[in-house]
């Protein structure tokens, strides 16, 4: 369950004069932010840092008038909350991310210097501030509507190929599009890698997890063990566990040929991934041991009253009981270990930390976004996917 | 038939059940009550070995139930609680056939029997067959509890307060239907419930327990003539006894032929019972009723006196025996 889940949704009232609060205090950030923040920035060259420009400068009165009555818009729909407003709030938000990439090929257009090939665009704090903060609005418009986790997913998959298309075409003088066309088949490789990476780890975490909790339901001693190994490799910071592994795998790669031959080494893949294989576990061997320890006695009784074997109760009955809790363990493990996986760059494993880790070296902070960009986005389409996987198997489509 | 000779439970130090000894014949309805903890669920459970017996023996159809393989006896004992344990991912027609599936029965004959139970529990298929146990009331979920427990046409049905949870009118309803089911197919039937109209109305054999053991047990006409001890008593309803009593018994056992007298206004059907006649003549202010059949034809009268003499009669005549 993600926190969002966890959080009461809010009961449907159609009292007028009844403000959402919320949303009537995102919009007004909005347009706060749209107005007092820097809009974009434009910089002679990748080295040089950019100016700062404002909204009206960036896109001209009529831009910044059709942004504000988007936001004023959004504000007043929002004072009187009813399911219909809701809905025309949810075009709005889609309109405006659409809009979005404009904005960009306006203020290029205008602000970039077409005599300096290097002159590029920087994204403004104003553009981010707004981004975040109409998720958030489309979060709190879901739990309004009862929209299933699937509709803002598909919804931000289409506005993500809009902007794809956008960037591809016509903004050529955004920095973050210059950094991509000037390591385009390494930001393929690195995205491969990075999904394979968490792919093997998630994979192996949840064979094994799977495995171990088995065992722990068995012989309750290893749990505890278990339990504490677990949660101590937890608390081992990330780039400290890569160090520690560092010096084993290298002396096993130097003694033992076979091993190196496998790729083993000090730093790579190997190290990479008995790292994040250890930070997977936990919460893989919780979930499972949890969602198979929660199953109710009393169905587990009925089973075995009804005449059920050992095996047929586990695999018809605890087992698909205990799936939705488990598929939950399996999502925050792959969220995590999808973040966890940029670390991983440092140590030689590529990924798209790669350009994160490169980009803080060279103060290059489109450069920075390259790499967290598509890892967020990473992120938000495994979490709604193994979400919506979960919920799709509850018991009889419950809840 | 099902046999309990001195069969002791105990849970560590705990004695559940002790020495009890109880013989159920093929087809009895068997009930069994008692205050809670007393150790109902835990004698119903060793019959089909969810629970293993201590000490005794437990036979059924003649031999020892640890020579059963208990996977294959459970198969064969239908049993019914009162949450149901329904599976809460499988809908109601796969619940059903569950046991039948077991039991590697084609699939078609598996559907036919899941439709017939349907049927014949009140369930019309096409609306129930494909909802989840979360989607039904609780008398739903109770009567698909049945269906799944009879699937397989078990010759024994287990029930532990099968009906605990239901509201007065369902669970009435529920045991008139259980009552229909059992004069037709004579199942060995062994029952717990804390309800005693319940278990007087339902039961061939009524069996009382406290702390483990059995007070009293008999057909539930002799329990309540003759209770055993105070808490027999209490537990069969006190001051109440001679109403349920006459719960029991049928207005036709005590009605005489039509008199050369008026026939009486207040009419009542023969197979009503007694405890009904009274209630009516309360109601009417009369002392005495017309019998009618069927088809409201007069067939006898029933009177005041008559009863309470009877009853007199039917006491004196216990005593002497
Ligand atoms: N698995 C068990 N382990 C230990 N003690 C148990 C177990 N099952 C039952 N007991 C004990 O055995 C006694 C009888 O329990 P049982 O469930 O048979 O009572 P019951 O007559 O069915 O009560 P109720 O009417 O409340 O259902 C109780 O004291 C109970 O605590
Ligand atoms: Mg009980």
């Amino acid at each position: 369950m993600s926190l969002i889940d966890a959080l009461p949704s809010p009961s449907f009232k159609r009292r007028p004069w009844h403000p959402n609060v919320v949303l009537l205090c995102l919009s007004g950030a909005m347009l706060a932010a749209a107005w007092l923040l820097s809009f974009v920035s434009v910089a002679p060259n990748r080295i040089v840092s950019g100016t700062a420009f404002g909204m009206v400068d960036a896109i001209s009165w009529p831009g910044a008038a059709l942004v504000s009555l988007l936001f004023i818009a959004m504000a007043a729909l929002s004072s009187v909350p009813t399911s219909r407003h809701y809905r025309a709030m949810l075009g709005i938000i889609i309109l405006t991310l659409l809009l979005m990439p404009f904005g960009l090929m306006v203020a290029g257009h205008w602000l970039v210097d077409p005599s300096l090939p290097q002159a590029r665009l920087g994204i403004g704090a104003a553009y981010w501030t707004v981004l975040f903060v109409l998720l958030l609005c489309l979060v709190e418009l879901r739990l309004r509507l009862g929209l299933s986790r699937w509709w803002p997913t598909l919804l931000l998959a289409g506005v993500g190929i809009a902007w794809w298309g956008c960037a591809a075409l016509w903004l050529d003088r955004l920095a973050l599009v210059q950094e991509f066309q000037a390591r385009e088949g390494q930001f393929y490789q690195a995205i491969g890698q990075h999904i394979a990476l968490v792919g093997t780890a998630v994979g192996v975490s949840v064979v094994l997890g799977m495995l171990l909790a088995m065992l722990m339901r068995r012989y309750q001693r290893l749990q505890k063990i278990a339990f504490t190994l677990l949660n101590f490799l937890q608390t081992i910071p990330s780039l400290a566990l890569f160090g520690l592994l560092l010096a084993p795998l290298a002396w096993l790669a130097a003694n033992v040929p076979p091993l190196a031959a496998l790729g083993v080494s000090g730093i790579g893949n190997a190290p990479a991934l008995i790292a994040l294989i250890a930070y997977s576990l936990l919460p893989m061997v919780r979930n499972t041991y949890i969602a198979l320890e929660e199953v109710s006695a009393e169905t587990l009784q009925a089973a075995k009253a009804m005449g059920m074997r050992t095996g047929q109760r586990f695999w018809q009955v605890r087992f698909p009981l205990a799936l939705p809790v488990l598929l939950e363990g399996v999502r925050i493990t792959a969220v995590q270990a999808i973040g966890l996986t940029a670390v991983a760059a440092l140590i030689g494993a590529g990924g798209l930390g790669t350009f994160i880790f490169q980009g803080l070296g060279q103060a290059a902070m489109d450069m920075v976004l390259l790499g967290a960009m598509p890892i967020l986005i990473l992120a938000l389409i495994v979490d709604a996917g193994l979400g919506a996987l979960a919920d799709a198997l509850r018991p009889g489509g419950q809840e | 038939m099902i046999e309990l000779s001195h069969v002791s439970k105990q849970f560590g130090d705990d004695i559940a059940v002790e020495d009890i000894t109880l013989r159920i014949a093929k087809g009895k309805f068997c009930a069994l009550v008692g205050t809670s903890g007393c150790g109902k669920s835990t004698t119903l459970r060793m019959i089909n070995r969810l629970i293993e017996h201590s000490s005794g023996d437990i036979f059924l159809d003649g031999q020892a139930i640890e020579q059963y393989d208990p996977v294959k006896l459970r198969r064969r004992i239908g049993y019914v609680i009162q949450s149901t344990g329904l599976f809460p991912h499988w809908n109601v027609a796969r619940n059903i056939g569950l046991v039948p599936r077991l039991l590697k029965w084609p699939a078609t004959e598996i559907n036919t029997r899941v439709e017939e139970l349907m049927g014949v529990l009140g369930l019309p298929v096409g609306e129930f067959a494909h909802k989840y146990p979360h989607q039904l009331s609780g008398g739903q979920a109770q009567r698909v509890g049945v269906a799944r427990a009879l699937a397989a046409d078990p010759d024994i049905l287990l029930m532990d307060e099968p009906f605990g949870a239901l509201d007065p009118i369902t669970r009435e309803k529920l045991q008139d239907e259980l009552a229909k089911l059992q004069a037709r197919l004579h199942k060995t039937i062994v029952f717990v419930t804390h309800d005693m109209d319940e278990a007087l109305k339902l039961a061939d054999h009524l069996v009382v327990m406290r702390d483990g053991r059995i007070v009293q047990q008999g057909t539930p006409l002799a329990l309540l003539q003759q209770p055993a001890d105070p808490f027999v008593e209490s537990l069969l309803g006190g001051l109440e006894r001679g109403l349920k009593q006459a719960a029991l018994t049928r207005v036709k056992d005590h009605m005489t032929s039509l008199g050369p007298s008026w026939p009486a206004q207040s009419r009542i059907p023969a197979d009503f019972s007694l405890r009904q006649a009274l209630s009516m003549m309360l109601r009417d202010h009369c002392d005495r009723l017309t019998v009618v059949d069927q088809g409201d034809v007069p067939i006898g009268e029933l009177s005041l006196r008559r009863i309470v003499k009877e009853a007199q009669l039917d006491k004196v005549s216990q005593r002497d025996a």
